[in-house]
């Protein structure tokens, strides 16, 4: 498989021309996944970082999920919410990729680190510490959350409708609703409100 | 003022920020929160919050994703080369990648491994079975040299690709009338049976006859709800890297009761739910 090196050649192909990967013509089922692509790679790999993984497996997985979408586009299956179609796959192949890195470094650690040594855009020195400090608070109580809160959380934070939240975790519409007041009310009370 | 006790509860409170309410109760919150300063401070607490979790989550990963133009190329360039391989169905494209000659030795082979397999259960099924509480339950565990089960080769992510409706599907009503001629109840009330995958398509099970079987829903214990129970389990299980698939089908098929014992860790089943929320539970079972 030829894979384009440079940014300048995906970029190139993004335009529309026929170079790249093939010289046929996008299908119009490549054009689609690749429009979603556009719109739900970030949140999807935002997601999957989120419950554990690290870069390269949080890229794979995110990969992995829209080659699934473009098979299960390709056989005709059902086009009905496919935001929340690959968020369950992201999610089930996600947790199975974390399974299996069961030695790598706790999402914790990795998100108090990042946190520390993020800058803050705001000028002040004082309200730059209060906010990191903030920061550092709220994300301290999620990763104190059940995995199952967390991932609530997370999904809502990524914009799924509550009921895509429970298709993605299989869990039911209540459970979604009473998991994120749970979460709710414990942000809350460590944020001093 | 409205009471303490007419106060909006934390949930309506959520839903109402996150617009999931129904129309007629967003209204009754919107005319509740207007009129009271308690609830609104409360809104405004939820919002703010709401507001402040989902900056720090976007700041602290948006600063760790990699550049899009590379994935990007990369995803465009296995798009084309799964777009020219042949249009088929999944389990066709097996038969593609093989070639001909190749498929039909998988076929025999999976055949007289299955057979094999299906002739040792029977032998030891004297045994084994009079353990179970199924004696006097009927087809609560099929005939295994009727469905001996049978799958086709899937890659772990399309079996984790599927829809919940995929995975717990029924079958066209031409295979469940097969399905009872072969099992010799061609007269049988349909809505007393399932006629059910032993492996389920969840699993890699495929809609063949060899894979089927009527399942009773009126037995007391070990009945057909019970074990789209465990196929639910099983599949998320697998999904999250717990199981591997062919343990999870091998176990299934050879006997669902003693399958969903082990992963149940139970000698009965459970009346509730709860543990679907397992599936994402850094705690096995």
């Amino acid at each position: 498989m030829e894979i384009p090196s440079t940014d300048s050649a995906a970029e190139l192909a993004l335009a529309g021309t026929t170079t790249g990967a093939s010289s046929a013509r996008p299908s119009a089922i490549e054009r689609e996944v690749m429009d979603l692509f556009e719109q739900y790679r970030n949140p999807i790999l935002r997601y999957v970082l989120a419950i554990g993984l690290n870069v390269c497996d949080a890229e794979e997985v995110t990969q992995e999920a829209f080659l699934a979408l473009f098979r299960h586009l390709e056989s005709g299956k059902s086009r009905k919410n496919l935001r929340g179609w690959m968020f369950r796959v992201a999610h089930n192949l996600a947790l199975k990729q974390r399974h299996a890195n069961q030695r790598s470094r706790d999402a914790t650690t990795i998100e108090e680190t990042i946190a520390e040594r993020q800058a803050d855009p705001s000028p002040d020195p004082e309200e730059q510490l209060a906010a990191t400090q903030r920061r550092q608070r709220l994300l301290a109580v999620v990763s104190a959350l059940p995995d199952s809160d967390q991932c609530c959380l997370r999904l809502r934070a990524e914009g799924l409708r509550y009921r895509e939240i429970a298709a993605v975790l299989g869990i039911s519409l209540g459970s979604v609703s009473i998991s994120l007041t749970r979460s709710l009310a414990r942000l809350i009370r460590a944020d001093g409100r | 003022m409205l009471s303490e006790e007419l106060h909006l509860s934390d949930q309506d409170l959520l839903m109402a920020a996150d617009g999931e309410l129904s129309t007629r109760r967003s209204e009754q919150v919107r005319v509740h929160l207007a009129g009271c300063w308690d609830c609104r401070a409360r809104m405004a607490a939820v919002e703010g919050t709401i507001a402040d979790f989902a900056r720090a989550h976007r700041q602290v990963l948006d600063s760790q994703l990699p550049p899009v133009a590379g994935p990007r190329a990369l995803l465009r360039a296995q798009l084309a080369e799964l777009a020219a391989q042949p249009k088929a169905a999944t389990w066709r494209r097996f038969f593609q990648f093989t070639g001909a000659a190749r498929a039909v030795a998988y076929v025999c082979l999976a055949a007289c491994v299955a057979l094999a397999a299906g002739l040792l259960l029977f032998r030891h099924s004297g045994v084994s079975q009079t353990n179970l509480p199924v004696a006097f339950e009927g087809n609560a565990v099929p005939d295994h040299n009727l469905t001996p089960g049978a799958t086709r080769r899937i890659a772990i992510s399309d079996v984790c690709a599927m829809p919940h409706e995929e995975v717990i599907r029924d079958v066209p009503t031409s295979v469940r009338q097969e399905v009872f001629q072969e099992y010799g109840i061609a007269n049988a009330r349909a809505k007393d049976y399932e006629i059910d995958f032993l492996i389920a398509p969840g699993l890699g099970g495929v809609e063949d006859i060899h894979n089927l079987w009527p399942e009773p829903y009126t037995s007391p214990m070990w009945n057909a709800h019970v074990k789209d129970d465990l196929e639910e389990h099983l599949h998320q299980m697998v999904c999250a890297g717990k199981v591997d698939l062919s343990t999870a089908q091998n176990d299934i098929a050879t006997n669902w009761i003693a399958a969903y014992k082990k992963y149940f860790h139970t000698d009965k089943p459970l009346a509730e739910r709860s543990y679907l929320l397992f599936a994402i539970s850094p705690h096995p079972l």
